[in-house]
C-alpha cells in the first residue's frame, strides 16, 4: 500500500515537474503575455477609476475593494482562461490520442496532475510579475491575517478542481467534434464573463447573479478573489466550502462518466 | 494459452458524409448521412509468447486498426480479442502495463524534454525500480548508440535518431508484447539495420512477442519467421515465411533485350511461361520452375527474337507480395490456409 502510493507520488511528481519545464521551454511566450496582461490590467484600472469618478460606492463596493478586486482576478484570471479542450483538440485531431490511451495511466488522472502544476506555475509567475506590478504601481493592499491566506488558498484549490472537472467534460467534445476553436471561444467568454474575471459577480443584476451561481466557473475565480478582498467576509468561509464540494463531487462524477463514453467515440473516430 | 487471440473480430467506421461546400455542411448538420466503412472482417488468428510475426498488407489493408484494437484504443465491431488473457479495450490500463507500440508515423516522447527526461518519465509511468531502470538505460543507450541523444530534446533529433529513442521508450518497462507499426518507415540503411538487431535482441533475451507491420519487406525477411498477410480487412496467408517462397519462389523471370522492335503477336512461348511485360526492344518472360527450365525457354526464344542481351533474376520476397497483392494467388492462398 504504501509502496503503491509512493509509486504514484513519484509519477504525479515527474509529471509535475514534467509540465513545469514544458513552460519554461516558452520563454518568449511568457514576456508577451505577461505584457498583455500588464496592459490589461492597467485598462481596467483606469475604466474603473473613471466609473466610480463622484461616486462613493458602486454595487455596494467601495473604489479601494473594487479595484483590489479586479487587480487579483486579472492575477487569477490566467488560471481559468485556457481550459482543456485545445490541448484534448489536439490529441484527437494529430491522433497523438492513441498514444496517450496505450500509457497506463488514466488520462483524466494525468490531466489533473498537469492541471495542478500548472497551476502553482502560473500563481508563482503571477505573484512575481504582475502582483508585484499591481503592489507597487497600483498601491494593490492585501490583508496580513495567515488564516484568510490560508482559506484563499483551499478555496482557490477546490475551484480549481471544480472548474477542471468542468473542462474535462467540455474537452471530451472534442471527440465528437474537430471544430475545437469555435468551442474554446465559446468556453472562454462565458468563463471570463461569469467566472467573474471583469466585472465583480456582485455587481451584477440580481438575475445574472443567479444565472452566475448556477454556473460553477465562479467557484474557480470570484469566490477566492472575493474572500481575500474581503468582499466575502472570512467567517463564510466554511459555507463556502460546503458549496464547493458540492460542486466537486457532483462534477467529479460528471466527467468520469462523459470520459468513459467519449472514450467508446474515439474508438469510432479514429482510424 | 496463445498471448494474442482474435476470433472472428470485425470493425465498421461509420463517417457522416458531407456533400462538398457550405450547403452539404449545412445539411449534414441536420440529416447526417452516414456511410459505413468496413476496415476489419472475419479476422482471426493467434501468436504464442515470443513469436516475430510480421504482419503485412497494403495501405488500407486494415493493419493498423487491427493494431489500435489489440492496443485497447479501438473498439472491435464484433468477435473476440484477448491479449495476455485480457480484453484489451475493456482492460486497456492493465493491459497498457504489459505492452508496448511503436506508431511509426508518432512520438510517445515529450517534444520539448530531454530523452534523459522523457525516459525519466516513463520509467515511473511503468513504475521502474530506480536501479533496474538505470541498468536499462545504460544498456540500451550502448546498443542503440543514445549516448549522446540523452541530452537532447527530441524535437531537434534526426528521423533516425527519433526512432532509436522510441524504441528505447518501448522496451523499457521490458513488456511482454510489443506492437510495432512501421518502425523502420524512411530510415537509412544503417539504422535499419541497428533497430532489426536491437528488436530481434530484445525476442531472443527476453521472449517478447512482437507483432510487427511493415511495408519493408528486408524487415519481414530479417526478423519473422511467420508471415501474416492481410488484405481488404481478412487474413489471406498466415504461415512461416518459407513456404511463401518455396510455393511462389518457383516463379522465375528471363529479361530481354532486343535489337529490333518486338512483335509481341507473334511470340511463341513455350509451355508455362507468360509475358510479364514487354517495351519496344524489351521482353520479360516468367516461366514456372517445375514446368520447364532457363535453358528450355531461352532456347525456344531466342530464334523468334534477336537478343542482344538477357538476363535471369532470382525473384524476391518482393515480387512475390505484389503477385499477392495483386490477387494473383489470392484463391490459392485462400485455399491453403482452408488445408
Amino acid at each position: 500500500m504504501t509502496l503503491a502510493l509512493r509509486r504514484k507520488g513519484r509519477l504525479y511528481r515527474s509529471i509535475a515537474v514534467m509540465t513545469f519545464k514544458q513552460y519554461l521551454a516558452y520563454n518568449l511566450w511568457f514576456w508577451v503575455q505577461l505584457l498583455g496582461q500588464i496592459l490589461m490590467m492597467t485598462v481596467f484600472v483606469f475604466f474603473w477609476r473613471a466609473v466610480y469618478a463622484g461616486r462613493g460606492t458602486v454595487g455596494g463596493l467601495e473604489q479601494q475593494q473594487t479595484i483590489t478586486y479586479i487587480l487579483l482576478a486579472q492575477m487569477i484570471a490566467p488560471l481559468v482562461q485556457w481550459g482543456q479542450i485545445l490541448p484534448m483538440g489536439d490529441l484527437v485531431r494529430e491522433g497523438m490520442i492513441a498514444i496517450e490511451l496505450t500509457r497506463p495511466v488514466d488520462l483524466q488522472e494525468r490531466f489533473y496532475i498537469e492541471t495542478l502544476s500548472s497551476l502553482g506555475y502560473s500563481l508563482l509567475q503571477q505573484v512575481l510579475t504582475v502582483g508585484l506590478f499591481a503592489r507597487f504601481v497600483f498601491h494593490l493592499q492585501l490583508p496580513s491575517d495567515p488564516a484568510i491566506w490560508a482559506a484563499f488558498g483551499l478555496t482557490l484549490l477546490l475551484g480549481n478542481a471544480i472548474l477542471f472537472c468542468f473542462d474535462w467534460m467540455f474537452a471530451c467534445l472534442a471527440f465528437y467534434s474537430t471544430e475545437v476553436w469555435g468551442l474554446h471561444v465559446v468556453r472562454e467568454g462565458t468563463v471570463m464573463f461569469f467566472s467573474g474575471a471583469l466585472v465583480p459577480l456582485v455587481m451584477l443584476p440580481g438575475w445574472l447573479q443567479s444565472v452566475a451561481s448556477w454556473m460553477p466557473f465562479s467557484q474557480a475565480l470570484y469566490t477566492p478573489v472575493a474572500l481575500l478582498s474581503g468582499i466575502i467576509p472570512a467567517a463564510q468561509a466554511p459555507q463556502v466550502w460546503l458549496v464547493q464540494l458540492a460542486w466537486l463531487a457532483a462534477l467529479a462524477v460528471g466527467s468520469r462518466v462523459v470520459f468513459r463514453l467519449a472514450v467508446r467515440k474515439v474508438t469510432v473516430q479514429g482510424g | 494459452m496463445p498471448t494474442i487471440e482474435l476470433s472472428h473480430v470485425s470493425k465498421v467506421y461509420r463517417t457522416i458524409k458531407k456533400d462538398s461546400g457550405l450547403r452539404g455542411a449545412v445539411k449534414a448538420l441536420f440529416r447526417p448521412h452516414y456511410v459505413e466503412k468496413v476496415a476489419v472482417h472475419d479476422l482471426s488468428f493467434h501468436v504464442d509468447a515470443g513469436e516475430v510475426v510480421g504482419y503485412i498488407g497494403v495501405n488500407g489493408a486494415g493493419k493498423s486498426t487491427t493494431i489500435k484494437m489489440l492496443t485497447g484504443i479501438l473498439h472491435p465491431s464484433g468477435g473476440s480479442i484477448r491479449v495476455l488473457g485480457r480484453d484489451p479495450h475493456r482492460e486497456r490500463v492493465a493491459n497498457a502495463r504489459e505492452i508496448g507500440v511503436v506508431f511509426g508515423q508518432r512520438t510517445q516522447l515529450w517534444w520539448d524534454l530531454a530523452l534523459r527526461e522523457s525516459l525519466n518519465l516513463i520509467a515511473n509511468i511503468y513504475e521502474l525500480e530506480p536501479a533496474r531502470y538505470r541498468q536499462l538505460l545504460a544498456e540500451f543507450a550502448q546498443t542503440l548508440e543514445l549516448e549522446e541523444l540523452l541530452s537532447v530534446p527530441i524535437r531537434s533529433m534526426s528521423l533516425g535518431q527519433k526512432m532509436r529513442a522510441e524504441l528505447a521508450a518501448t522496451f523499457l518497462h521490458q513488456p511482454r508484447v510489443v506492437y510495432l507499426d512501421e518502425p523502420t518507415i524512411g530510415l537509412d540503411v544503417m539504422v535499419k539495420e541497428r533497430i532489426r538487431a536491437f528488436i530481434r535482441d530484445q525476442n531472443q533475451r527476453n521472449g517478447t512477442t512482437v507483432m510487427l507491420t511493415t511495408h519493408d519487406l528486408d524487415d519481414i525477411e530479417q526478423l519473422c519467421q511467420r508471415v501474416i498477410i492481410i488484405d481488404a480487412g481478412s487474413v489471406v496467408y498466415d504461415g512461416p515465411l518459407s513456404t511463401i517462397k518455396q510455393r511462389f519462389g518457383t516463379f522465375r523471370s528471363i529479361a530481354f533485350e532486343t535489337a529490333h522492335p518486338l512483335e509481341i503477336e507473334h511470340l511463341i512461348l513455350p509451355l508455362g511461361t507468360a509475358i510479364a511485360s514487354h517495351g519496344e526492344r524489351a521482353l520479360e518472360v516468367r516461366f514456372d520452375r517445375t514446368v520447364t527450365s532457363a535453358s528450355q525457354v531461352a532456347t525456344a526464344l531466342m530464334p523468334q527474337i534477336e537478343a542482344i542481351d538477357f538476363s535471369l533474376a532470382e525473384p524476391d520476397l518482393e515480387s512475390i507480395i505484389k503477385q499477392i497483392y495483386a490477387g494473383t494467388h489470392t484463391a490459392a492462398l485462400r485455399e491453403e490456409v482452408l488445408v
